[in-house]
């Protein structure tokens, strides 16, 4: 019988497909995905029909099916995305054509490209696992394909063990396989999905509701004290220009690399930071990052910006200086941070007034209006009414309710009618701490804006107005989690069992939280840097050190394996013969050994005389040997039974008392 | 070779298959892949697949290790026909022998369970008369990826001997002048049943009498009114034919017409004669001296 005809095969390697592919779903256009789900349907129902499976002018028509909808879909053949679709679509058209074991094999290898293309999307812990067990069906495949016996529970156990046996190898060769940078022509350029994130501007009147994003942005792992929370504001962008309503960065920052370097002192902090994939090329430091990676590089705003690809995940040493003086202003700085898009209304002028912005000092302005926002009616809420018209005026004597981007956008618009120069500052703040991994995970919900004010013989000082409003929003980064277990806390407070499993929840988040974070830093950002100084640190230095060690330890390996391989074939006689030998060997303890060449029956009778109280069970196993050994309708219950028997079976000599 | 052979590692050889190559392609694909994108999880898989790619040689080299082959008997044949050599595998280990093929001319696939042995008969087509060597058997298996091939040549001393090409026509048995007076007669009197003897080895299996051996009676042999008198001797001077072969094909040919019928026969060849007797020895020793003239 044709092999590739076989139904269980056929099932078997179709349903792997099916779970190969079903990743996919986020990434590739839905014709796409319904056309390949399509074809498998189609090829499944082929398994019972084989008269319904198209022919080969049906085949044609559908290849250019295929093509059409890649072409409507995509205009290029080249890339993630485009190939992804490509392979995809092959893999569907080559599943209506399978006429050879030929053909299993093409298809089993376009699995392993589709399984693989699943990577380029994502790239977490359980999706490796995910893609793992799906090779092993793929492989399980081939096992049945070449015993010819489409017996799954046993090629699935062949197939896990050949996985199990070669992943210490694939491990080591990924430890010392050399990396190397592709080059730049190499790389394409990719249009990915915006990310939800920080942008360059910033529009509180125009956001009536901030989403609460989970997704993680950062990473940070200190080597020595973490710093207090009120510290932890990680910069980005900052926002000097305003027209009222929207604030965005100056856009020509040259005259900013003249700037002198700010003057530091006092404690440091040190830290490595492991960015996700961003869109935007910027690193979210403490201020004052001082000391930092060489790819990159210090704006006139102090913030870092990364010269590597931001698409990828990368790490970065960092040391901050929480003190810090920036000195002097320039005087386009000082343009630039005093700018104003009019006339400010009657009342902004009255309210500066009022607080004495006009006469007194900048630091006593701003104490009195950090004031203002404390003990008026002002409220912290991330579903704020939308402010169209005049935003800052609207929410300082109407609305009252915002979140950081409005108290942070008034702080600064208020400083400036007051000819402070004061600036928007973006990026993160706080993040949450694992106790597992002892490293901040910082989310997009941590995304925060805060105000800058430069004071004379002090700099740029940070303030922060949202503090004075929701001072826990600092203290204690209100995150996701907290929110969305607010209320199950509030309710489920008089049961101590809820709250017990919450904490359990919680820890095993962290500790998943952790697995994840080291996956992330040695498995996929395991690059040319973290290999030269992670193989540095054990003596190896060299490329050629590097194969050394490589073949060295896969030989080992392998000479291991073969051993375990040649080690079972030494054992080859049958079970039965073994317990049979067990038995003997029982006897000899008691000096009845089995001569050689001696009959099993004769030995029997031998050893009864010498042991008549054992005679049935001798009787027993010796009528059970001959039924296994020497008949031919022996069954395996009768294995069983012999070998209890056998295991049973003990001398009792008895101890002659003269 | 005689003895049996027991594959090891000087005995079995390894190399990819076609689909091993490709998978060495696919592999290279997958690591130009994860290269361009610099993404280390497409390189563990292609390292992953590089090194099922590696392990399976062990899978490979352990799916043949092991097997004891042996020779077993071979039958003689007529020329044209395929001689047949029978292997014996014994597969002394408790692990399960997959889609062993096993090749003379063609493959022959079986799966041997744990503990267990097998006999497979291999053919080879003859032509020419005179001992048939068959050469090598090559014993292999693909399993388990079909990623290499495992595979032992073995020559075992595979002989079968050959007899001439029985000729198509039926010409009647010769005229030989050493033959009795009642030669017509004895013709006629091959067809008279006159009794039933006792068994013995040589006589033709179409003269036993099946019936009384199935009613459980005991092995006999009918005896026929001719079988005493009638004498043929096949010659070869007197065969017809052109050549050599020829003849030899035409007594070839009255060996076993003499044989099926159970007429005694004597048989000459240039140095050799056989006085006239019947049975399933003297052909066999008839043929065996054509096959080998």
């Amino acid at each position: 019988m044709n092999i590739a005809q076989n139904k269980n095969i056929l099932i078997f390697l179709l349903s792997s497909i099916g779970l190969i592919a079903l990743p996919h779903i986020t990434h590739i256009p839905i014709a796409v995905f319904a056309f390949f789900y399509l074809l498998l349907s189609w090829r499944f129902i082929g398994i019972w029909k084989p008269n319904w499976l198209p022919d080969k002018l049906t085949i044609f028509f559908l290849t250019v099916c295929g093509l059409a909808l890649l072409y409507s879909q995509y205009q290029g053949i080249l890339g993630r995305d485009a190939g992804t679709r490509l392979f995809i679509t092959a893999l569907a058209l080559k599943l209506l054509e399978i006429k050879s074991e030929r053909d299993l094999y093409l298809i089993t290898y376009l699995a392993f490209i589709v399984a693989a293309s699943q990577f380029l999307y994502e790239q977490s812990l359980l999706m490796a696992a995910y893609i793992l067990i799906v090779c092993c069906v793929l492989l399980a495949t081939l096992v049945c394909i070449n015993s010819k016996k489409p017996q799954t529970g046993a090629a699935l156990k062949t197939a896990s063990l050949i996985i199990v046996q070669a992943l210490p190898v694939a491990a080591v060769i990924f430890v010392l396989f050399p990396r190397v940078e592709a080059p730049k022509w190499m790389l394409f350029n990719e249009h990915h999905q915006a990310k939800m994130g920080l942008s360059d501007s910033m529009e509180p009147g125009s956001i009536s509701n901030l989403g609460m994003l989970g997704e993680l942005v950062f990473r940070v792992k200190f080597t020595g004290a973490l710093p207090p929370p009120e510290q932890r504001y990680w910069r980005g962008p900052v926002l000097s220009r305003t027209d009222g309503k929207r604030w965005t960065q100056v856009q020509d920052m040259r005259f900013g690399l003249l700037l002198d370097n700010p003057v530091i002192k006092g404690p440091a902090y040190q830290y490595t930071l492991l960015m996700e994939p961003q869109d935007k090329n910027w690193v979210f430091a403490l201020d004052m990052p001082a000391e930092f990676s060489l790819s990159l590089s210090r704006n006139a705003n102090y913030q870092l910006i990364t010269s590597e690809n931001p698409d990828k995940r990368a790490e970065y040493k960092i040391t901050s200086y929480p003190n810090y003086n920036t000195g002097y202003i320039t005087r386009t700085e000082f343009k630039d941070t005093t700018q104003l898009p009019g006339e400010p209304s009657v009342k902004i002028k009255q309210l500066v007034k009022r607080l004495q912005g006009f006469d007194r000092t900048p630091e006593h302005f701003i104490n009195r209006l950090l004031n203002h926002f404390r003990i008026e009616n002002f409220h912290y809420t991330l579903t704020p009414p939308l402010m169209e018209e005049n935003p800052i005026d609207t929410f300082l004597f109407e609305t009252r309710y915002g979140f950081c981007s409005h108290y942070a956008a008034a702080f600064v618009y208020l400083m400036r009618v007051a000819h402070i120069p004061a600036r928007v500052v973006t990026g993160y703040q706080g993040g949450e701490l694992n106790k597992a991994g002892n490293f901040l995970e910082v989310r997009q919900a941590d995304a925060h804006a805060w105000a800058e004010v430069w004071i004379e013989n002090k700099g740029w000082v940070r303030f922060d107005p949202t503090a004075s409003v929701a001072p826990e929003r600092i203290e204690q980064a209100i995150n996701i989690e907290e929110l969305v277990s607010g209320g199950l806390i509030s309710y489920a407070s008089t049961s101590a069992a809820a709250q017990k499993a919450f904490n359990l929840l919680k820890q095993a988040r962290q500790l998943w939280s952790n697995v994840d974070y080291n996956w992330q830093r040695w498995v996929i950002n395991y690059d040319n840097k973290n290999q030269s100084g992670f193989l540095s640190s054990l003596g190896i230095t060299d490329t050629i050190a590097m194969v050394y060690w490589m073949v060295g330890i896969i030989g080992l390996i392998t000479a291991l394996l073969s051993w375990l391989l040649l080690h079972q074939e030494q054992k080859n006689t049958s079970p039965v013969l073994r317990a049979y030998n067990r038995f003997c060997k029982k006897l000899v303890k008691h000096g009845l050994s089995r001569g050689k060449g001696e009959g099993v029956k004769d030995f029997a009778e031998r050893v009864k005389i010498k042991l008549p109280e054992q005679a049935e069970n001798i009787d027993q196993i010796t009528a059970l040997f001959i039924k296994l050994h020497y008949g031919k309708n022996a069954t395996r219950n009768d294995l069983k039974q012999f070998d209890k028997l056998v295991a049973r079976f003990k001398v009792y000599i008895r101890v002659k008392v003269c | 070779m005689d003895k049996p052979v027991k594959l090891n590692q000087r005995r079995i050889f390894i190399l990819p298959t076609h689909r091993g190559f490709n998978f060495a392609i696919l592999i290279a694909l997958l690591l130009l892949m994860a290269f361009v994108y610099n993404n280390n999880l497409v390189y563990l898989l292609a390292f992953l697949l590089a090194s099922i790619f590696f392990i399976t040689i062990l899978h490979s080299y352990k799916s043949l290790a092991g097997l004891v082959l042996q020779k077993g008997q071979s039958n003689a044949v007529f020329a044209g026909e395929a001689a047949g050599f029978d292997i014996h595998i014994n597969n002394p280990v408790d692990e399960e022998r997959y889609y062993l093929q096993i090749k003379l001319e063609e493959a022959e696939s079986l799966t041997l369970k744990p503990q267990s042995k097998a006999c497979v008969t291999l053919y080879s087509p003859t032509r020419k008369r005179g001992w048939h060597t068959a050469c090598t058997v090559t014993i292999s298996s693909t399993y388990p990826l079909g990623l290499f091939r495992a595979w032992t040549p073995i020559r075992f001393n595979l002989k079968a001997l050959v007899y001439p090409k029985p000729s198509p026509r039926e010409l009647p048995f010769p005229e030989t002048p050493s033959s009795l007076a009642r030669q017509g007669f004895s013709r006629k009197g091959a067809d008279d049943f006159y009794g039933l003897k006792e068994y013995q080895p040589g006589d033709s299996i179409k003269h036993v009498h099946w019936k009384a051996f199935a009613k459980g009676q005991g092995l006999f042999s009918k005896q026929y009114g001719g079988d005493s008198s009638a004498e043929i001797w096949l010659d070869y001077d007197n065969a017809p034919g052109h050549n050599t072969e020829e003849r030899l094909s035409q007594l070839c040919r009255w060996v076993i017409d003499a044989g099926r019928a159970g007429i005694p026969y004597g048989f000459s060849l240039p140095g050799l004669k056989l006085s006239p007797d019947h049975g399933l020895l003297h052909t066999r020793r008839c043929l065996e001296a054509l096959a080998l003239f």
